[in-house]
């Protein structure tokens, strides 16, 4: 029991005597997953607007693919993306193996199917009469979909969260494509991995807690912005 | 010379299978002011749409200012369609019958039409404006949220959002169907003054034949899907209460009543034909035909070889053939006092 008690106590020390380590960590984990968020938003808020508001053959399956990468394993997208990035791979001249943004590559790949269909879900929610509203107040093209964007924005802000979340707690691939290497591409949830490894719980409590209050401090700002909205 | 807004040739639409409108042509000339009625389920919301050019039709062309924008249905043909709808629909602004404000201020509801054109310019003062046309002072109600709203003060601010676009054609489906009798006159005047300042084409569907008479200038009679004009059964609307004798009666405005057999529901809609309609000049005795009603003759036209009676039964309005004989005979000419008489169990329901 002690251990986990350390842990707590370790956790304050790490945080409030700036250990350069856990800062770099903190640093790496916040880069990959802001790099992956604003990617799979940029592509995934689209995707899942046209899925949920056109009409194209194969709809449905799309949508059901969608929904089954919802439970995509974050070691096969660390080993796909691997295979992609790696020097002999395809996209091996990118030169992504064991960087930040490779990291976040693998993580918009996670993350995307979940902006998706979080993203058509709030769109196929709205009320039926918006269309027909934005249409006969004369919105077209990309105005439609900034409107419609814009009426589901509480769902939108959602969906950000949950995707986040995922980003910033996975450790597969992140592990597989970043390596783990101290002050590079060390991120906090390969740090616990490695601490547990070694033996060192109250490191890897200290590190979790650490985790936590990241993922609360953004879960927190959301909760403000949709006050605000 | 007037031109041409609407040009419909053999409109089809319909969801399903079924054909829900069916409309063979209509022309509408600029600047006119229409107002359409007809039972629930008639085809007036859908027609209003594709006027808006919200919504295609499924077969027919819809010619708009010259530009056709509907379809044709032979195959190849598909090339020239809607490639301008986009920028035609921005001439026609729609007032759905259960408007629907996006989530956010009174002042960007009424400014989002205006901003998706790029009118920037002066936008806060054609905001202000059309929010006073209306009956809803900027200063109280610009920075309200969607949500702080009563329903018809909601409506209002859809229609000033509508108004502040100045469009070439206003379309409002049922737009007095939910409001209070001050919103609906509010309403009545905005619109009033949109025509007047602007110019603005109506067309406007409502139960209300008494608030439609007083803004629009002519009237298209709807049933099912179809635009029915001269001949067409009279249409009573309800609502239906029990009565004596067994019989249910739709109460007119000064005492007055028609009664009827067995309506299906309270708001059901009656058809009632023409031809089963018999004109005195004296009050009926003896007779066996439970409506005897009074009313002024509002217009005769010769149509053939009958001749077509309007008759303003208590605000109402019903129409009925007569021949030249029986009219010679009766010595009826509008303004003339008639009774109008029919069976209870002439009345078909709808």
């Amino acid at each position: 029991m002690a251990y986990i008690i350390e842990g707590f106590l370790k956790a304050w020390e790490l945080l409030f005597t700036g250990h350069p380590e856990t800062y770099s960590a903190v640093a790496v984990t916040l880069k990959a997953t802001s790099l992956s968020i604003a990617g799979s938003l940029v592509t995934g808020l689209p995707a899942g607007f046209c899925l949920a508001y056109c009409t194209f053959p194969g709809k449905k399956f799309l949508r059901a693919l969608v929904d089954t990468l919802l439970a995509l394993p974050t070691v096969v997208v660390g080993l796909l993306v691997y295979a992609f990035v790696t020097y002999r791979g395809p996209l091996g001249k990118l030169g992504l193996l064991f960087t930040i943004p490779g990291m976040a590559v693998a993580q918009i790949v996670l993350v995307f199917p979940i902006v998706v269909s979080l993203t058509a879900t709030a769109v196929e929610g709205l009320d039926r009469r918006l269309r027909p509203t934005l249409l006969g107040l004369g919105a077209r093209g990309g105005q439609l979909l900034s409107a419609t964007l814009s009426e589901s924005r509480f769902a939108i802000f959602t969906a950000s969260a949950t995707a986040y979340g995922r980003a910033i707690s996975e450790v597969g691939a992140s592990m597989m494509i970043g390596g783990n290497i101290k002050w590079h591409t060390r991120t906090i949830t390969t740090a616990i991995a490695l601490e547990t490894g070694k033996g060192e719980f109250a490191m890897g409590i200290a590190l979790g807690i650490v985790l936590l209050l990241l993922a609360f401090t953004v879960n927190w700002t959301l909760v403000l912005l949709k006050r605000r909205s | 010379m007037t031109s041409l807004l609407y040009e419909l040739e053999a409109v089809r639409h319909g969801y399903g299978n079924a054909f829900t409108l069916d409309v063979p042509r209509l022309v509408l000339e600029e600047g006119a002011s229409v107002g359409l009625v007809g039972p629930n389920g008639s085809g007036k919301s859908t027609l209003l749409r594709i006027l808006a050019l919200i919504e295609e039709p499924r077969e027919g062309i819809v010619r708009f200012c010259g530009a056709a924008v509907g379809h044709e249905t032979r195959p190849g043909a598909g090339g020239r369609r809607i490639n301008g709808r986009s920028h035609l629909r921005r001439d026609v602004a729609i007032l759905l019958q259960d408007p629907y404000l996006l989530k956010k201020t009174v002042f960007d509801n009424v400014a989002y039409g205006l901003k998706v054109r790029g009118e920037r310019e002066g936008l806060s003062a054609r905001v202000g404006e059309a929010l006073e046309f209306v009956g809803l002072p900027p200063g109280r109600f610009a920075k309200r949220r969607w949500h702080e709203l009563s329903g018809g003060e909601s409506h209002r601010v859809a229609l000033a959002a509508r108004l502040a676009v100045r469009p070439k054609v206003l379309i409002l489906d049922e737009p007095t169907a939910s409001v209070d009798r001050q919103s609906a006159r509010l309403i009545k005047e905005a619109v009033a003054e949109a025509r007047r300042r602007h110019g603005t084409a109506l067309i406007i569907s409502s139960h209300d034949q008494v608030w439609l008479g007083g803004v629009a200038g002519e009237t298209l009679k709807m049933y099912d899907g179809r635009i029915v004009e001269h001949g067409a059964p009279n249409i009573l609307c309800g609502p239906w209460r029990p009565g004596e004798n067994g019989l249910w009666r739709m109460a007119l405005k000064d005492g007055q009543a028609i009664s009827a057999v067995d309506p299906p529901r309270p708001d059901a809609a009656a058809l009632l034909d023409p031809t089963s309609i018999i004109l005195t000049t004296t009050r009926p005795r003896g007779v066996s035909a439970q409506n005897a009603l009074g009313g002024t003759i509002a217009s005769m036209t010769a149509e053939g070889k009958t001749i077509r009676v309007e008759i303003d039964v208590s605000g109402l309005p019903l129409h009925c053939t007569i021949t030249p004989p029986a009219a010679e005979s009766l010595k009826i000419l509008p303004g003339r006092r008639v009774y109008v008489v029919f069976k209870a169990s002439s009345l078909h329901w709808y």
